[in-house]
């Protein structure tokens, strides 16, 4: 394999292992409550400021910094699924609004409290150089694969097998079945959200360290994860995987014989193609948004 | 009652330049808040009325804002005919677009007409022959004058914001009142029943995909024809999500709502002297308390005449 594209090739897997964390938490919240959460980009965006908090001020430990983000990104998740999207429960529009006045509140409140300027984390595995084939890649873009790699088995364990991630499987798969069969759901609801946002914040700290940590940080891995989603098969947790590092990669490998200034239109391009021709997307439940 | 009412305010809007004299600040805003209520009305024909949420709309105010601007400036069209083309432009590709975001519906559509908001916002940002890329197009004109009525003064152009708002408000209102509005009110309402009834969905949706399109055309041309530039940062997602705020903030689905939301958007902050960034918090946050508690935004607290 040349060079540029094993190079190219890593670096898509990289940004799509983001795009999955990100894809990950929509999918799952979307499968559970039917909400499309367009915040989760800022919130994708906190995790990354309060990750950048923890290591800064708090303690000098990454690792630990990380878990604390994902736990208060979690918590902040639970507060709006109780404060602002339970409430709305069951009414599509409204709840995609909302989600689009959260954007301007949270992200607009990082920058009234970080200031607009990009701040830098200092990790010593961005300083590390592994060698892999001909070229040598810092340690942190392997470890976002890794990690991400990690969760995603993980989380397949968590849903498959565990009792709560079947009450999860099972509450998106029906609603009301599953209350009828005593699953509580609203405590499903909030598990699953705080689940989605823990997941956001991790991509968020994970991604911080290597392209400074910045108010619209989330904004790209956002549109891609949805994009991701779509590609997969909205509802379908494997598509969201699929889908989200599938547009890592060719985003990542059109580079090589496309302008760069063009990359983040590639994505959508072949997202509309594809579903044009598959509206399904590639593990489709629901086809072309009809419930 | 309400007809008197309306009259008094154009009256009133019409007159303010000479009623606050030496007040170049006001009517600057208010130009502002003309050139963003505008879309909004386009906008509120299609997510108010026909229940289509665009989250790319102001991509559509850059198409018409960078095609009147390449027509003007660098094939020396005159204004006018700049205008027209452009709003025809918007219109045109409203129509080509829509029709394949209407292929999806309700979170697939969204999601649709973002990604194509951001590869339209893409391509103005990098298409640097024609576009001027990010630096923005310079040196775009004023309107032309129209006999002896120049629109260079602050005055005059408010006269055309205002004249032009109000056509938008004009047509949004025949709209609305025509069968062709009540049947897209009813495939919002029921798309199958109404398809069951003969109505040609697709057809339906996609006109008035291209008209709120062209509407949001001509409020961009008039914007980067106020500022002197055209940059792509007008067009963004950002503004796009802005011109769904203005609309639902103001009411969905209501005459009025758009000028409501734009006169909160622009002129609140402006008011209130805030920093940018609260003001946006301050916005986001009141856009969620009224979802929350008055789903039809503020024209929906006003006691309607009839009941």
């Amino acid at each position: 394999m040349p060079a540029a594209v094993l190079e190219q090739t890593i670096n898509g897997l990289m940004s799509g292992s983001v795009y999955v964390l990100v894809a990950l938490g929509m999918v799952l919240i979307y499968g559970v409550m039917h909400v499309l959460n367009f915040a989760h980009g800022v919130l994708f965006m906190l995790g990354g400021y309060v990750c950048h908090f923890f290591f800064t001020r708090v303690t000098g430990s990454y690792a630990l910094s990380v878990l604390l983000s994902m736990g208060v990104l979690a918590l902040v998740g639970i507060a709006l699924e109780r404060g602002v999207f339970r409430p709305l429960h069951g009414n599509l529009r409204n709840q995609v609004i909302a989600s689009l006045g959260l954007i301007l509140v949270i992200e607009n409140l990082v920058v009234a409290v970080w200031g607009p300027n990009a701040l830098q984390m200092k990790v010593p595995a961005t300083e590390q150089l592994v060698p892999l084939g001909a070229l040598r890649f810092p340690l942190q873009h392997l470890l976002v694969i890794l990690v991400t790699f990690a969760v995603v088995a993980a989380l397949f364990l968590f849903l498959k097998f565990s009792k709560p991630g079947t009450a999860i499987r099972a509450a998106s798969q029906d609603r009301l079945a599953a209350m009828v069969v005593g699953i509580p759901v609203e405590r499903i609801d909030w598990t699953t959200f705080a689940l989605g946002t823990a997941l956001a914040a991790l991509g968020g700290a994970l991604i911080g360290p290597l392209f400074l940590v910045f108010p619209l940080m989330g904004d790209a891995p956002m549109v891609k994860g949805l994009a991701g989603i779509l590609l997969g098969g909205m509802g379908s947790v494997p598509g969201a995987v699929i889908g989200g590092l599938l547009i890592g990669v060719v985003e990542s490998l059109s580079t090589l014989v496309l302008p760069t200034d063009y990359r983040d239109s590639v994505a959508f391009v072949v997202m509309v193609l594809i579903l044009l021709a598959r509206p399904q997307g590639i593990f489709g439940v629901r086809v072309r948004g009809e419930d | 009652m309400r007809k008197a009412l309306l009259l008094v305010a154009t009256v009133l809007l019409y007159a303010l330049p000479s009623l606050a004299a030496g007040t170049p600040y006001l009517i600057h805003v208010l130009v502002l808040c003309c050139v963003y209520a505008i879309p909004a009305v386009g906008l509120n024909l299609m997510l108010g009325y026909a229940g289509l949420v665009s989250l790319g709309h102001m991509a559509f105010a850059g198409i018409g804002a960078y095609a009147a601007a390449v027509l003007m400036v660098d094939a020396k069209l005159g204004f006018w005919a700049a205008l027209a083309l452009g709003v025809a432009a918007a219109g045109a590709s409203g129509a080509a677009i829509g029709a394949v975001c209407l292929r999806f519906r309700s979170h697939f559509f969204m999601i649709v007409t973002l990604a194509f908001g951001l590869m339209l916002y893409s391509v103005m940002n990098n298409w640097d022959d024609v576009t001027r890329g990010a630096q923005g197009f310079p040196g775009i004109p004023r309107p032309a004058p129209l006999g002896s009525l120049s629109f260079g003064p602050l005055q005059n152009f408010y006269y055309l914001a205002l004249t032009a708002a109000l056509a938008a408000f004009a047509v949004q209102w025949r709209v609305v009142r025509s069968d062709y509005g009540r049947t897209l009110m009813a495939l919002r309402q029921d798309e199958r029943l109404a398809a069951a009834r003969g109505v040609n969905a697709m057809l339906y949706k996609t006109s008035v995909f291209a008209l709120g399109s062209a509407i949001a055309g001509l409020g961009g041309i008039l914007h980067v024809s106020f500022l002197r530039v055209a940059a792509p940062a007008t067009f963004n997602l950002a503004e796009s999500i802005n011109a769904v705020l203005i609309v639902v903030v103001g009411g969905a689905g209501s005459l009025a709502g758009p000028a409501l939301g734009a006169l909160v958007f622009v002129g609140l902050p402006e008011y209130l002297r805030v920093a940018n960034e609260w003001r946006l918090v301050v916005f986001g946050a009141l856009l969620v308390l009224l979802v929350l508690f008055a789903p039809r935004g503020l024209a929906g607290l006003i006691p309607s005449g009839k009941k």
